[in-house]
């Protein structure tokens, strides 16, 4: 059997045992076919449970809490009022078995019921309990209005003091608020300016965006390319020129001047002593290696050069 | 190379010019030496020869099937040209120049080209002018690149209101408003479109004002704008004559924001149709019998 079955059957039990509840039978009989009552008892019950909130609001901390009991009790007020329209039409109706006096008794508590609703403190001001007030007492039909001769001479309708401050100050506020208002205009004229600029901008940059797109592939093309030519230029020097064979350049470079040199000094002495004949094809042949060992280096230097 | 230009341009003519001894033109050597001579002559300020020297470099460099380079000399040569004040070589030499960029395949530097030649000539030569400007759109428009053409179109618009061709002026906004609408420029297109009818108006044309409005309310967008809003109340203010109102809505900044030439309607015919119409019995005859309707604006 599952939970919901089991709730059915214990509610159609407690409705055939019904009639055994004490308390139920108490609170049905207690007013009959009384509909005015039992909405009396409704409303009181409403009531007091508010003023329970509002007290629990008064002592509660936190601003959350108070907010929340406020706010639900300004609901109940506003439902309650309509409750007691309700109550009053119910109340003039004739019900059998009630006097006069009761019905009158009637009345005057339904009278009763908005000020106290009023009462109910919900975090507003208290301005409105005179204004129930008012509102109860404005349905009595024993109120007139007293328009008794003696004070509707001259100085009734005059300004009063306090009457032409009111009119200086309502003057002085609207001058006030005219200069609050051209502010207001000159900077709704420089929020326009502010705001056509903005566009036109937003236009240009429009514009300025397919350029800029263009330049980027460009670049990039450029970019490429450079890199490109880069890679190969040192490929080209690596390949004609290695570091090694560079060495064994220098070196024969080296050794060819310092031969050609010892050569010269050695031929420079020589000379004195008159053997040249001997030694000048020699000297010529060395100069001549010397030469072209150095041509030889030039050229690859310019080759390297020009990659 | 020896720096006296004279001398460059003679050799350089030599080696162009075909003989018994030389079968074939070394273009090449000879531009080299038109360029050279070209810059001395500029530096000289003698323009009339540099003009003719960039020409013949420019048709150097045509020869050596370099459109790009071609065009440059012309524009330096049509430039020159301008220094000297021979308004129709300026435009012979920039739709040359024009033409060459054309053959390169880029229509931005050719619509360049045809928009400084209708800029240079547009006070001596305003037809030639408008003829200028008109090509330089269809340019652009043709290699989809409207939002250049924008600028071109303000321009062709001011030659025209100078040249007091309201229905053309507002032809040229107008089109400028599709082009606007095009690129998506909503706020170029509403300019535009108030512009227009602002034009019409002042041509004292209410009819085609309104047409105009209310074709451009065919864009929802547009009802709803600041424009949209202005060009009504200035329609139903100049058709009833009521020309507080004129002034009210002339001074609005929506006006003032829009294209100098034709905001300054506002600044110089306002005050003269304040005072045409201040002397007519009625303010309805306003539109009818002022016929230099100084009008809007």
């Amino acid at each position: 059997m599952s939970v919901i079955d089991i709730i059915f059957r214990v509610d159609e039990i407690c409705k055939r045992y019904d009639k055994y509840d004490i308390e139920k039978q108490r609170e049905l009989n207690a007013y009959g076919d009384d509909v005015f009552a039992r909405l009396y008892a409704t409303v009181e019950a409403d009531i007091d449970a508010a003023m329970g909130k509002a007290d629990r609001a008064a002592k509660e901390s936190k601003r959350a809490v108070t907010a929340a009991l406020n706010a639900e009790n300004r609901k109940t007020k506003a439902r309650l009022m309509d409750e007691v329209t309700k109550l009053q039409k119910l109340a003039r109706k004739k019900v059998k078995g009630l006097s006069k006096e009761e019905q009158a008794i009637r009345a005057d508590l339904v009278l009763a019921l908005p000020e106290r609703i009023q009462a109910i403190p919900d975090g507003t001001t208290t301005g409105a309990d005179q204004g129930g007030g008012w509102g109860g007492s404005a349905s009595h039909k024993n109120i007139t209005f007293d328009t008794s001769e003696e004070n509707l001479n001259d100085d009734f309708f005059q300004q009063s003091e306090e009457s032409s401050q009111f009119r200086q100050e309502h003057e002085r506020r609207k001058l006030k608020q005219a200069c609050k208002d051209e502010g207001l205009d000159v900077i709704s004229d420089g929020l326009d300016t502010l705001k056509n600029l903005a566009h036109d901008m937003g236009e240009e940059l429009d514009r300025q965006v397919p350029l800029m797109d263009e330049i980027d592939t460009k670049v990039d093309r450029a970019n490429s390319e450079l890199r490109n030519t880069n890679v190969r230029l040192k490929q080209t020097i690596t390949s004609l020129r290695s570091s090694r064979n560079f060495c064994i350049d220098i070196i024969l470079l080296c050794v060819i001047l310092g031969i050609a040199s010892y050569i010269y000094k050695y031929v420079c002495v020589l000379y004195l002593n008159s053997l040249t004949y001997f030694l000048l094809p020699l000297l010529a042949v060395f100069h001549l290696l010397s030469c072209l060992a150095n041509t030889y280096l030039f050229c690859t230097c310019c080759s390297i050069l020009q990659g | 190379m020896s720096s006296d230009p004279d001398k460059l341009v003679a050799k350089a003519d030599k080696l162009t010019k075909l003989t018994l001894t030389r079968w074939s033109a070394d273009w090449r050597n000879a531009t080299l030496n038109y360029e050279q001579a070209a810059n001395a002559y500029r530096v000289a300020k003698k323009y009339e020869k540099a003009k003719d020297a960039f020409e013949k470099a420019s048709k150097g460099q045509e020869m050596l099937t370099s459109p790009w380079d071609a065009a440059k000399h012309m524009e330096s040569a049509a430039a020159l040209a301008k220094e000297l004040g021979n308004w129709n070589d300026v435009a012979d030499l920039y739709r040359r120049a024009s033409e060459l960029y054309v053959e390169c395949g880029r229509a931005q530097p050719a619509s360049d080209a045809l928009g400084k030649a209708a800029r240079a000539v547009e006070d001596h030569l305003p037809d030639v002018a408008v003829q200028l400007y008109t090509d330089a759109c269809s340019l652009l428009e043709e290699d989809d690149k409207d939002q250049m053409a924008f600028d071109l179109y303000r321009a062709l618009t001011a030659v025209h209101i100078k040249l007091e061709k309201y229905t053309d002026a507002a032809a040229a906004l107008l089109r400028l408003g599709l082009a606007a609408d095009k690129c998506n420029a909503s706020n170029s297109q509403f300019k535009a479109y108030l512009s227009a009818i602002i034009v019409y108006l002042y041509a004292n044309d209410v009819k085609a004002a309104e047409k105009c409005y209310n074709d451009c309310s065919q864009i929802p967008a547009f009802l709803g704008s600041d424009q949209g809003r202005c060009g009504s109340r200035l329609i139903s203010a100049y058709s009833e004559g009521n020309v507080e109102e004129i002034k009210r809505v002339a001074q609005s900044s929506t006006i003032t924001h829009l294209d100098h030439a034709v905001s300054s309607f506002t600044l110089l015919f306002l005050p003269r149709l304040l005072a045409e119409c201040s002397f007519l019995p009625s303010a309805d005859k306003c539109t009818i019998a002022s016929p230099h309707s100084d009008g809007l604006v």
